[in-house]
């Protein structure tokens, strides 16, 4: 659900990525969040176990930029791929403006990413949303693998409805950044279809008009991006540090990861006293959203047994 | 029947100055009587309404997006366990504690407070403000939308911010 708020001059969207266990959603934020320009990306939060798999989300704020005199920020997700876990995916998935579906490429997964799509699309209906209205984009990854669906199986298999689809090997860094600049932009295009006063160049349009007649549109989107990016990046406060929480909570185990941007793993010895205080806050609701999420589980596993 | 604008209802919201103006008198009439620290207004979403105090030491965009996400958590184990919801919700540390309290059905009042005050006085005060920003918020949800709200150039502009972003 994108929130326009003219109080701030801020447009706020959700994307979140979806898609199998172990098919690379958080290796695709790994990358925007390293990729990405320090000033417009914040920290990188976890909830995950402790063998690195996602338990209840990833989060990742970034902002765009000035767009047309608004800050323009995504609010990105990851949700936990493991059949186990839909009780949590589902929440995450709640609001979403557009949707990733990481796919795995390597042969012998076809049935859990069709498996993983048929859940998106019960858990979509459930928010209300039909798949084929929402902005979405297939990833085909790992396509680095030996032994690995060809493009056109995947097609057949998985992309019923026609969506963009690209090709990535989001471990080493490749496809990550053409997907999310598409989704973003189809998202925007969706806002800009219904917020704006009259039809303006489709955002995501290929190059025609807009480059030759909209040159110096483009120019000055450009030029106020990178100061505006710079102005309200103030938030992403625990920059240059990593910051370490563990919370463990019955055997499970789950780890709470804040990654701070473009930062090598450098345990903090001494935060300024600001940035206590913000891990601070940070540290409280993540315990309690672990031990939240542990409890639902228990609370899921119970009433499956009889 | 859906109509387009409920459908627009539904999917976007759309937050004006004079709004949040008021929503703001509120939350600095709340903090000042109770002794917060500061609280954060935020949607089911996790997006960031409008905040007031000292917010300085805080990432509020991944405070917002915690919070809702443990707000959802513990909403869906109430349901588990037959509740209808928890409407507060509280979160005590060392030195700061949160009170999460609902605001009419999609947001929520992250409060944060230390020992300048206690437990009881934040319930007490933030109760009363949730009722006024529910009435609020009830008014912004039921005046007709006004639709043309953003730039003629949001979309090129739009399209300039990203391929400039997303350079390899
Ligand atoms: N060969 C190969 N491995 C990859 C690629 N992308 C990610 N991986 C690996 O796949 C494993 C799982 O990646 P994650 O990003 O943690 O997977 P996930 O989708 O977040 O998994 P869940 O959190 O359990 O849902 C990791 O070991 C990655 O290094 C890729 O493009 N090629
Ligand atoms: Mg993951």
């Amino acid at each position: 659900m994108v929130q326009i708020n003219f109080a701030l001059k801020e447009v706020n969207c959700k994307i979140v990525y979806y898609g199998p266990g172990l098919s690379g959603k958080t290796t695709n934020l790994e990358v925007v969040h390293k990729k990405a320009p320090d000033t417009s990306v914040g920290d990188l939060t976890s909830i995950a176990t402790e063998g690195d798999r996602t338990l209840f989300f990833d989060f990742l704020p970034l902002n765009l930029g000035q767009v047309a005199g608004m800050k323009t920020k995504f609010q990105i997700y990851t949700v936990p791929g493991q059949v186990y876990y839909n009780s949590t995916r589902k929440l995450v998935l709640q609001g979403a403006d557009g949707v990733v579906f990481v796919a795995d490429s390597k042969r012998g997964k076809m049935n859990e990413n069709i498996e993983s799509l048929k859940n998106l699309e019960e858990n979509l209906k459930e928010h209300g949303l039909d798949i084929a209205n929402t902005p979405i984009i297939l990833q085909y990854n790992k396509r680095d693998l030996p032994d690995v669906y060809s493009v056109e199986e995947m097609e057949e298999a998985l992309n019923a409805w026609d969506a963009p689809h690209f090709e990535a090997v989001a471990r080493d860094g490749k496809g990550v950044f053409p997907t999310l600049k598409r989704l973003a932009g189809m998202v925007l295009e969706s806002l800009n279809e219904n917020h704006a006063p009259r039809r303006s160049p489709s955002v995501v349009a290929p190059k025609a008009s807009a480059d030759s007649s909209g040159g110096s549109t483009t120019a000055t989107a450009v030029a106020t991006s990178r100061t505006g990016t710079m102005r309200t990046q103030r938030t992403a406060s625990v920059t240059g540090s990593v910051a370490r929480t563990r919370a463990s909570v019955s055997t499970q185990a789950p780890t709470v990861r804040t990654t701070s941007s473009g930062a090598r793993p450098v345990l903090v010895t001494s935060p300024r006293r600001r940035k206590r205080r913000s891990s601070m806050v940070v540290g409280i609701v993540l315990t309690s959203i672990v031990a939240a999420t542990v409890l639902l589980h228990l609370a899921g596993i119970i009433r499956i047994l009889p | 029947m859906v109509t387009d604008s409920d459908h627009l209802r539904n999917q976007r919201v759309v937050f004006y100055s004079d709004d949040i103006e008021q929503i703001d008198v509120v939350l600095a009439e709340f903090l000042e009587l109770s002794g917060c620290k500061c609280n954060l207004l935020i949607d089911k979403e996790g997006h960031m309404v409008t905040s007031g105090g000292d917010t300085n030491s805080i990432d509020e965009q991944t405070v917002a997006a915690l919070v809702a996400g443990s707000y959802a958590a513990t909403r869906e184990m109430a349901k588990l366990l037959g509740e209808d919801e928890f409407s507060v919700l509280f979160h005590q540390g060392k030195r700061d504690s949160i009170q999460l309290s609902m605001v009419g059905n999609r947001t929520i009042m992250a409060t944060v407070f230390d020992d300048q005050t206690t437990v009881g006085m934040v319930r007490l005060y933030a109760r009363a403000a949730c009722e006024k920003l529910d009435a609020i918020f009830e008014e912004i949800r039921n005046r007709p939308q006004k639709k043309a709200s953003l730039d003629a150039e949001f979309g090129s502009s739009a399209k300039g911010a990203l391929d400039f972003f997303f350079t390899e």
